[in-house]
């Protein structure tokens, strides 16, 4: 979006509600053991974070840039959930075979504790770049359509 | 017995909104009853105990409604005849 969407209203309104929509993301992703929720629905709780700030602030908004660098973001979370696979390959066990892992912990539950969470992040990254890209990919559509008019 | 007919109010609400989907020829109120039609077979979800994929539902719903409503801008917002 070139022209911004909001007015003061929404604008205040959302400086306020960001944070902790992000903030219960993070809570999603970290918690996702216990409760309901995981890698995904944290990843698509931040993207509705990014998406609403684009669509208000528009051009203005600090986070124009990362829509260039989504796809590059996509492409990292893979490779943390690659790399958490690979190193327990390289270290002699089965690909995610969390036992492998480089860490110094005494119980087994606690190597797939910090492994689920590895690929968790990875999974949370990917999502939430993905969605970025795909209304980055919307945003252009609707630019050109506009400038046809 | 209670959960049932909780069950079955939400189920006849899922019908009566994919009617009003089909007989609409508003495109944004199509979009908005779609973002309905998430939030109702979110909640079945949850009352049928899949809190895991009412969650998902409602964070892909409420995407996907943001999506739909940006495309609107390069459509026209009402269907011919």
């Amino acid at each position: 979006m070139k022209r911004r969407f909001g007015g003061m209203i929404l604008d205040c309104a959302f400086r306020i509600m960001i944070p902790f929509m992000v903030l219960y993301g993070l809570y999603v992703l970290l918690h996702g053991e216990h409760t309901p929720g995981g890698g995904f629905q944290a990843g698509g709780m931040i993207a509705i974070a990014i998406v609403c700030v684009r669509l208000i602030l528009g051009t203005q908004s600090n986070l124009r840039d990362l829509g260039a660098k989504a796809a590059l973001w996509a492409g990292v979370g893979t490779f943390i959930y690659l790399l958490t696979g690979l190193v327990c390959v390289l270290r002699g066990g089965n690909f995610l075979e969390y036992e492998y892992l480089p860490f110094f912990f005494q119980e087994a539950a606690q190597y797939h504790k910090a492994g689920i969470m590895l690929i968790e992040t990875g999974v949370t990254v990917c999502v939430a770049a993905t969605i970025v890209n795909i209304l980055d990919a919307v945003i252009e559509r609707v630019d050109e359509d506009d400038s046809d008019d | 017995m209670q959960i049932l007919m909780v069950e079955g109010v939400f189920l006849i609400l899922l019908i009566v909104i994919t009617l009003s989907i089909i007989l609409n020829r508003d495109l944004l109120a199509t979009v908005v009853m779609f973002c309905a039609f998430s939030f109702c077979a979110s909640l079945l979800y949850l009352i049928m105990g899949a809190p895991d994929v009412a969650f998902t539902e409602a964070v892909i719903g409420v995407v996907s409604t943001v999506f739909f409503v940006i495309l609107l801008r390069s459509v026209d917002r009402w269907c011919k005849k």
